[in-house]
C-alpha cells in the first residue's frame, strides 16, 4: 500500500472528474477528517486517515482491502472506477440519468440505457460524459458514459442507447468475488 | 292585403297602438309586434308585422306620412314586407292542389282513351283472344298481339352508336317469347299470403350459445361495469330482471326483433340478449370483484405503468441543481410513497398505539389499578407485620400466583424498560375495569361471549389490552363458575401470560423501580386506590349479582363500570388527602371502609367470585412487589379492612404524584377527562352515590389542583428545556441529569433498596405522613415532572441544570466523558487534576502524529495540485476559469494609483528621469532666461549706441510681435520647450548657418533674414539691443494689439520657431528674435518693396473678397447642401446600426 504516484493520480482524477467535476476537492479536502487514496495491488482505495493507521499494521500480501475502492488501474496504466465508487460518486454526480423503472432491472443486469428507459436527464449533458444513473425514487444505481448528448437525447427513436453501461450496483452480487 | 314592416319602434309600443296608427290608412287586420333581446334580456330592437288591408293611395300616403317619423321615441321605417311564411305556404300549397287537380285527369284520360280504343278494337286487357301472335291490332298502328295473346306495343328504340341503323324495331311479337303469366303458376299452387320483404327472415341453425347469437346478429348489450354494490342484493334484482325479460322472449318469435338487438337499445325486450345478459354479469361480477381485489395492489403498479407511458411521451430533462428530493415530489415516487405509507399504516398504528394510547389513555387506570395492588400490599404488611407467610398462603391457592410469581427473575432480568412499559401492563388489568370508557366496555361484552371475537377486535389494539381482557375474563368466569375457576384459571391465564410478555416487562420494571426509587413506589400507590374501588365495585357487584348472573353479560359491564368513579374518588382522595388533615381523610377512608368491609364481607362470605379478582390482583401485585408480597393476605381476611383504609391513606398521597410523574400533564387532563364520564355511569350502589358525590367534589377540587400543579410543572419544565437549550446544554445535559442525586440512585441501588426499606419499617410504624415525607424528598428520576414537593427543590433543579464549571469547555467535555466512564458516580469524581496527564499525552501524541499529518497535509496539497491541473487541463470552464476571470475583470477605473504600495511602482512612468533632467536643464534655462534680460541689458546699451534709428521705427511693427511672444514664451512654455529642446538645437544650426549666409548677400531661402542680417550685419548685437530697446519703450502698451497683428502675418508655427529663437538668445538672443521674424514673412524675398512685388499683388488681395460675395453664397450654399447630404447619411448609418443591434 502506498500513495499514489502523480501520473496515477492526474489519471485518477480525470476519471473522477468526469462524474463530479471539481467536487473531487471535496474528497480530497474532506471537512470531517483527512481522506486520502492509497494504490494496493492495483486498485485505489479512499480510506480516512484512521482507518490508514490501522491497515498499516497488516502486511501487504495479508491485506485484502482498506476503505473504499475506487477502481483500479489496468495493465496500460488507465484507470477503471469500480462500482464500489458509486457511495462517493453519486451525492456529488454532475450529470445525472434517471432510469424508468422497467428499465432499472435491465440497466441493473448490466445493459446499457435505451432511450425508452430514460426517465429524466440533466440538461446540457455533452457526449460521452460521465453519469450517475439513478432510478426515478433517487437511488443511484450506478454509473456510465452519455451516449449522446441531451437534445440529441430527445429525438432519436426509443431502442437507441442512451448511456453506456460502466458499474452497476448489480455487480455486488454478479461480480461479488472480485470486488474489493 | 298588404304587409307592412314597421321598424324602429320603441320597446313601449303595443299593438293596440300600432293599430290605431295605421287604422287611419286603411283596415289592420293583424299586428304582430317583435322584440329581439339580448343576451340578458334587454330589448335592444323592437318592430312589427302589420297585415292591412290598404289601397295604393292609402299606403303612399301612409308612407309619406308615417315612415321615417319619430313615434314614442323611436324613428319609424316602413316598408312593404313580403307575405308571412304561413300565408305562402298556404298558398303554395293551394296552388299545387289546384295543379294536380288539373293534371291529373289528362293523364287518366288518355290511358283511358287507349284503353276504351283497344277494348273497341277488341282488346280485353290487353289481350286479344283468339289472335294469331304478330296480328295488328286494328285501329291501333303500332300495336301488336304478342306471342302470348297479349298486345304489346311496337317499340322503336334507337339505335347504338355503333349500328349504322338509326333506329331499332322491337317487335314483341317476335321476341317475347319470356313473357309468362305469373298468375297462372300461383293459380296452379295454392295461395300463399304474401310477406313483406322485411320480414321475410332467415334462421341460422344454433344453439343459445353466444357464438350462434352472433352469428344471427344478436350481440350483447354494452353496459360500462358497474360498480357492486350489496352485490347479494343486485344480483337477485338482475335475476328477476332476466326473468322479466326471459319471458316475453319465450312466448313469441324474436327472430325479427333480433336484428334490432343488434343495435342496441332495445335489449330490455329482446329475451335473447337479456338471457345472454344474465350469465355475462355474473361474469362481470366476478372479474369486478378480482379486479377490486387486484385493484389496491395493482395501484401502484398502474400508477408507475401510467408514469412509464406517459415518460415515454415526454422526456424529463433536469437543471443541473436538481436535487434529489424534488424527484421524489414526482408522480411515481410520490405514489411509490404513497404506498409505502399504506402498506406501513399498520406498523405505525401499532407503534402510535404503543407508544401513545397506552400513556394517555391507560396510564391513569392501570397505573392505579396495578400501584393499588401494590400499596395494598405493603400497608397490609405494614400492619400485618410478618405478613409474608399469608402471602406464601396465597400463593399456593392459585397456579396463577405461581405464574406471576415466576415472573418476576425475569422482570429484575429486564430493567431496561420504561417506565411506562411497566405501568402498561400492570395496568392493564385494572384498565378493563376502570378504564370505563364506554368502547372497552362494549367490546368487553363480546368478549364474554366468544372469546375469539373479543381477540379478534383487540388483535388491532395493543397487547396489553389483550392480556387485560383475558384477565377480565377470568375475573368474570370465577363468578359465574366459582368451583371450577381454579382450573379455568390457569387455563385462561396462560394466553394472558403468552400475550403478557409485555406484563412481565413491565412487572419486571415495576420491580427495578421499587428497589430503585421511591418515587415509583409513590406512582404505584396511586394506583392502589383504584383498586380498591375494584373492591366496591365488587361490592356493588355482589349486590347486583342475582341480577347479573341472569343478565349474563350485562353484570360484567356494570362491574367494569363502576370502578371508575371510584377511581375518581380515589384520585380525589389522594390529592385532597395532602392537603386535608386526616380528619377528612378519615372520613372517607371511614366511608371506604364502610365499604370494603361490605365488600370484604360480601367477597368471604357470599361468592369466591369477588375474592377471586382480588386475589388475582393481589397476586399481580405480589408478583409486582416480591417485597411486598407478604402484604397480599388482607382481601382473606376481614381485618385486613383496616389494612386496606391505611393503604388507602397512603395511597392517597402517592396517587397524585404518580399520575404527575407518570407522564406529561396532557395526560393527566386527559385521565380527569377519563375519569368524569365514569361518573355519568350508573351506579350501582345507592349508598355509594352519596360517596360519589362527595368524591366528585373532591375530584373536583383535585382536577382543579391538578391543573395548577400542571401548569407548574409547564412551568417548571419551560424552565428546564430554556436551560437546556442554552448553548453549553450539549454538555450540559449529561451533567444535568448526572448530578449527585441521580448518580447515587443509578449507581447505587443498594442505597435506595435500604431506603425502600427504611420507608417501608416507618410504613409499619403507621405513620404514614412520614412515609411520604420520606417519600417525597427522595428525588425521582424525572424530577421535573414531581409532585408539589419537588418544588422546594426547584431551586436546586435550576442549579442542577447550570453546567459546573469544571466541566466547561472542551477539556470539561473530556472531563465528563472520563467521569462517565464511571457511571457518574460521585466516589470517582474527576478534577482537572485527571485532566493534565491527558493533556500531556494528548500533546505528545499530537507531535508524534503532527509528522504523519504533516505527510498527509502534504500529500494533500500535492493532490490538490494535481487536481488542479487536471481540471484546468481537461476541463476549463472549471475552477481555473473562475480563478482567471478575475484578472481579466479588473476594472481600470476602479484603480487607483497608491504611492505607498509597491505594486504600484509599475505605473510610475519612467519619464521621472528625464524629467528631472528636464526640471534641472528647465532650472537653468529659467536662470538663463532670467539673466537673459541682464545680458540683453548691456547689449542693449550697446546697441543702441549703434542702432539706427531709421530702421528702428520701421522695424518696431514687425520685430517687437516677435519679442514680446518669446518673452511670454519664455515664462509658460517651459514644457513645450522639454519637448522642442531636441529640435530647438537642430534649428540653432540653420538659424547660425542662415546668420552666417545672412551675411552672403545671395542667401535664398532665407533671403529675407538674410537680407537682414546682411543689413545689420556688421552689428547684429545692436539689432538684437534695437530690438530690446523697442520692446522696452513698447512693450506694455503694443502687447495687445501687437499679437493681434501677428496672427495674420505668422503661420501656426509660429510657436514653435520662436522657441527655436529663444534658445539661440541664450547666444544671440537679438540674432534668433530677427531669424524668426524673417522665417515669418518667409514668401517675399525682400524686405522692400519692389516693382512687380508680389506681395503688393497679394497684399491688397487680402482686403477685399477673393470673389463676388454671391459666387462665395453659392458656393457656401453648396457646401452646405453636401454637408447636409452628409450629414443625413451619417444619420441614416447611425440609424440603421442602431437598429440593427437593437434587432440583434
Amino acid at each position: 500500500m502506498r500513495p499514489l504516484t502523480d501520473e496515477e493520480t492526474k489519471t485518477m482524477f480525470e476519471k473522477l472528474s468526469k462524474y463530479i467535476g471539481e467536487n473531487i476537492k471535496i474528497l480530497v479536502d474532506r471537512p470531517d477528517g483527512s481522506y486520502c487514496f492509497r494504490l494496493h495491488n492495483d486498485r485505489v482505495y479512499y480510506m480516512s486517515e484512521k482507518i490508514l493507521k490501522l491497515a498499516a499494521h497488516v502486511s501487504r500480501e495479508k491485506l485484502v482491502s482498506v476503505g473504499t475502492c475506487f477502481g483500479k488501474f489496468t495493465k496500460t496504466m488507465k484507470f477503471r472506477l469500480h462500482i464500489t465508487a458509486l457511495d462517493f460518486l453519486a451525492p456529488y454526480a454532475k450529470f445525472k440519468v434517471w432510469v424508468k423503472p422497467g428499465a432499472e432491472q435491465s440497466f441493473l443486469y448490466g445493459n446499457h440505457v435505451m432511450k425508452s428507459g430514460l426517465g429524466r436527464i440533466t440538461e446540457n449533458t455533452m457526449q460521452y460524459q460521465g453519469v450517475v444513473v439513478y432510478s426515478m425514487t433517487d437511488v443511484p444505481l450506478g454509473f456510465g458514459v452519455a451516449a449522446k448528448c441531451t437534445a440529441e437525447c430527445r429525438q432519436v427513436d426509443p431502442m437507441s442507447i442512451v448511456v453506456f453501461h460502466q458499474a452497476d450496483v448489480g455487480e455486488f452480487i454478479r461480480n461479488e468475488d472480485t470486488l474489493t | 292585403m298588404r304587409r307592412l314592416y314597421v321598424g324602429g319602434l320603441s320597446h313601449t309600443v303595443t299593438q293596440n297602438d300600432l293599430k290605431e296608427r295605421f287604422g287611419r290608412f286603411g283596415d289592420v287586420e293583424d299586428v304582430e309586434v317583435r322584440t329581439r333581446m339580448d343576451d340578458e334580456g334587454v330589448p335592444y330592437k323592437t318592430f312589427s308585422y302589420i297585415n292591412i288591408n290598404i289601397s295604393d293611395g292609402d299606403l303612399k300616403k301612409c308612407m309619406t306620412l308615417l315612415n321615417k317619423s319619430k313615434w314614442k321615441g323611436g324613428t319609424l321605417q316602413i316598408e312593404t314586407a313580403k307575405e308571412s311564411f304561413l300565408q305562402r305556404l298556404a298558398e303554395e300549397r293551394q296552388t299545387a292542389a289546384e295543379q294536380k287537380g288539373l293534371r291529373q285527369p289528362k293523364a287518366e284520360d288518355q290511358k283511358q282513351k287507349v284503353l276504351d280504343s283497344l277494348s273497341k278494337a277488341g282488346v280485353e286487357n290487353f289481350t286479344m283472344k283468339a289472335a294469331v301472335p304478330g296480328t295488328e291490332v286494328p285501329g291501333h298502328k303500332d300495336w301488336v298481339v304478342s306471342k302470348f295473346g297479349r298486345v304489346l306495343p311496337v317499340l322503336q328504340l334507337k339505335a347504338q352508336k355503333g349500328s349504322r341503323a338509326r333506329t331499332l324495331k322491337y317487335d314483341p311479337s317476335k321476341y317475347s317469347h319470356n313473357i309468362r303469366k305469373l298468375d297462372r303458376a300461383g293459380g296452379a299452387d295454392l295461395p300463399t299470403p304474401v310477406t313483406p320483404v322485411t320480414q321475410l327472415t332467415w334462421e341460422v341453425q344454433g344453439g343459445d350459445d353466444d357464438i350462434s347469437k352472433k352469428r344471427r346478429g344478436e350481440f350483447p348489450l354494452y353496459e360500462p361495469p358497474r360498480r357492486k354494490k350489496g352485490r347479494a342484493d343486485a344480483g337477485s334484482a338482475r335475476d328477476a330482471e332476466g326473468a322479466a325479460r326471459a319471458k316475453p322472449t319465450v312466448g313469441s318469435a324474436p327472430r325479427a326483433e333480433a336484428p334490432r338487438l343488434a343495435n342496441g337499445r332495445e335489449a330490455a325486450t329482446d329475451p335473447g340478449p337479456a338471457r345472454r345478459e344474465w350469465p355475462r354479469f355474473a361474469g362481470a361480477d366476478s372479474d369486478d370483484e378480482i379486479r377490486r381485489l387486484v385493484a389496491p395492489q395493482d395501484t401502484s403498479h398502474d400508477a408507475l405503468r401510467q408514469e412509464e407511458d406517459d415518460d415515454g411521451d415526454k422526456l424529463e430533462v433536469v437543471g443541473l441543481d436538481y436535487l434529489v428530493k424534488s424527484g421524489r415530489k414526482g408522480g411515481p415516487d410520490h405514489k411509490d410513497e404513497n404506498d409505502y405509507d399504506s402498506a406501513d399504516t399498520d406498523e405505525l398504528f401499532a407503534s402510535r398505539k404503543a407508544a401513545l394510547p397506552p400513556p394517555q389513555e391507560r396510564p391513569t387506570p392501570r397505573a392505579a389499578a396495578g400501584n393499588r395492588k401494590r400499596k395494598l400490599m405493603k400497608k397490609k404488611k405494614k400492619k400485618s407485620g410478618g405478613g409474608e407467610e399469608e402471602v406464601e398462603e396465597e400463593e399456593d391457592d392459585s397456579s396463577e400466583e405461581e405464574v406471576f410469581s415466576r415472573k418476576p427473575p425475569a422482570e429484575c432480568s429486564s430493567q431496561n424498560q420504561s417506565k411506562k412499559m411497566r405501568v402498561l401492563p400492570v395496568v392493564n388489568p385494572p384498565s378493563s375495569e376502570s378504564d370505563g370508557s364506554e368502547e372497552e366496555e362494549e367490546e368487553e361484552e363480546p368478549s364474554d361471549c366468544s372469546d375469539s371475537d373479543y381477540e379478534a377486535m383487540f388483535s388491532n389494539v395493543t397487547h396489553l389490552s389483550i392480556s387485560l381482557a383475558d384477565l377480565q375474563k377470568l375475573a368474570e368466569e370465577s363468578p359465574q363458575t366459582p368451583e371450577t375457576r381454579e382450573t379455568t384459571a390457569p387455563s385462561v391465564l396462560p394466553p394472558a401470560h403468552k400475550k403478557g410478555i409485555l406484563p412481565e416487562e413491565i412487572l419486571a420494571s415495576l420491580m427495578r423501580d421499587d428497589p430503585r426509587k421511591d418515587k415509583l413506589k409513590e406512582r404505584i400507590k396511586a394506583p392502589p386506590l383504584p383498586a380498591f374501588k375494584g373492591t366496591r365495585a365488587l361490592s356493588g357487584g355482589e349486590e347486583r349479582r342475582p341480577k347479573e348472573e341472569g343478565g349474563g353479560s350485562v353484570k360484567k359491564q356494570k362491574l367494569v363500570e363502576e370502578p371508575p368513579p371510584m377511581n375518581h374518588k380515589a384520585t380525589g382522595s389522594t390529592i385532597n388527602g395532602r392537603d386535608l388533615a386526616e380528619s377528612e381523610s378519615s372520613e372517607e377512608e371511614e366511608e371506604e371502609a364502610a365499604c370494603e368491609v361490605v365488600k370484604n364481607i360480601a367477597e368471604a362470605g357470599s361468592s369466591s367470585s369477588s375474592e377471586e379478582e382480588e386475589e388475582k390482583r393481589k397476586k399481580k401485585h405480589l408478583t409486582a412487589q416480591p417485597e411486598a408480597a407478604a402484604a397480599s393476605s388482607s382481601s382473606s381476611s376481614s381485618s385486613s379492612e383496616e389494612g386496606q383504609e391505611n393503604a388507602v391513606k397512603a395511597a392517597k398521597p402517592p396517587a397524585a404524584p404518580d399520575s404527575e410523574s407518570s407522564s406529561e400533564e396532557e395526560e393527566e387532563e386527559e385521565e380527569e377527562k377519563k375519569q368524569a364520564p365514569p361518573l355519568r355511569l350508573p351506579l350501582g350502589a345507592k349508598e355509594e352515590e352519596e360517596r360519589q358525590r362527595k368524591a366528585n367534589e373532591r375530584r373536583l377540587a383535585a382536577v382543579q389542583q391538578r391543573q395548577k400543579e400542571a401548569d407548574e410543572h409547564k412551568q417548571l419544565i419551560q424552565g428546564a428545556l430554556s436551560n437546556l437549550d442554552a448553548p453549553k446544554a450539549a454538555a450540559g445535559k449529561h451533567i444535568v441529569f448526572g448530578s449527585d442525586d441521580e448518580d447515587e440512585r443509578q449507581t447505587t441501588p443498594k442505597k435506595t433498596v435500604s431506603r425502600d426499606g427504611r420507608s417501608e419499617g416507618e410504613a409499619t410504624v403507621g405513620d404514614e405522613e412520614t412515609a411520604k415525607g420520606k417519600m417525597c424528598p427522595k428525588p425521582s428520576v424525572p424530577q421535573l415532572f414531581a409532585g408539589d414537593e419537588e418544588e422546594g427543590d426547584e431551586e436546586e433543579d435550576g442549579s442542577r441544570f447550570d453546567i459546573k464549571p469544571q466541566f466547561e469547555g472542551r477539556v470539561g467535555q473530556k472531563l465528563m466523558e472520563l467521569q462517565s466512564r464511571f457511571g457518574r458516580d460521585e466516589r470517582f469524581r474527576m478534577d482537572s487534576r485527571f485532566l493534565d496527564e491527558e493533556e500531556e499525552e494528548e500533546s505528545e501524541k499530537k507531535k508524534s502524529g503532527t509528522e504523519e499529518e504533516e505527510a498527509l497535509d502534504e500529500e494533500k496539497k500535492k493532490n490538490l495540485s494535481i487536481l488542479q491541473d487536471v481540471l484546468g487541463g481537461s476541463r476549463p470552464a472549471g475552477g481555473a476559469k473562475t480563478a482567471a476571470k478575475p484578472k481579466a475583470f479588473r476594472d481600470v477605473s476602479a484603480l487607483h494609483y497608491d504611492p505607498s504600495r509597491e505594486e504600484h511602482a509599475a505605473f510610475e512612468t519612467k519619464t521621472d528621469n528625464a524629467k528631472k533632467d528636464s526640471k534641472a536643464a528647465r532650472r537653468k534655462k529659467r536662470e538663463e532666461a532670467q539673466k537673459l534680460p541682464e545680458v540683453s541689458k548691456e547689449i542693449y546699451y550697446d546697441v543702441s549706441g549703434d542702432l539706427k534709428a531709421v530702421f528702428g521705427q520701421a522695424k518696431v511693427a514687425a520685430e517687437e510681435e516677435d519679442v514680446v511672444p518669446a518673452a511670454e514664451d519664455e515664462e509658460t512654455n517651459w514644457d513645450r520647450e522639454e519637448e522642442a529642446e531636441g529640435g530647438g538645437g537642430e534649428d540653432e544650426e540653420p538659424a547660425l548657418q542662415s546668420s552666417l549666409l545672412g551675411a552672403d548677400p545671395a542667401a535664398e531661402s532665407e533671403e529675407a533674414s538674410g537680407f537682414k542680417f546682411s543689413f545689420f550685419e556688421d552689428d547684429a548685437q545692436t539689432g538684437s539691443g534695437e530690438t530690446e530697446y523697442k520692446v522696452e519703450s513698447i512693450q506694455a502698451p503694443k502687447v495687445s494689439w501687437q499679437q493681434d497683428l501677428r496672427f495674420p502675418d505668422s503661420s501656426s508655427d509660429d510657436d514653435d520657431e520662436e522657441e527655436q529663437p529663444e534658445e539661440e538668445e541664450q547666444e544671440q538672443p537679438d540674432v534668433t528674435a530677427k531669424t524668426t521674424e524673417v522665417e515669418i514673412p518667409s514668401k517675399p524675398q525682400l524686405f522692400f518693396f519692389y516693382c512687380d512685388d508680389s506681395r503688393l499683388t497679394e497684399g491688397p488681395r487680402s482686403f477685399c473678397r477673393p470673389s463676388h460675395l454671391e459666387e462665395q453664397r453659392e458656393q457656401w450654399e453648396e457646401r452646405r447642401t453636401e454637408l447636409r447630404e452628409e450629414y443625413r447619411k451619417k444619420h441614416k448609418d447611425a440609424r440603421r446600426k442602431l437598429r440593427s443591434s437593437l434587432k440583434s
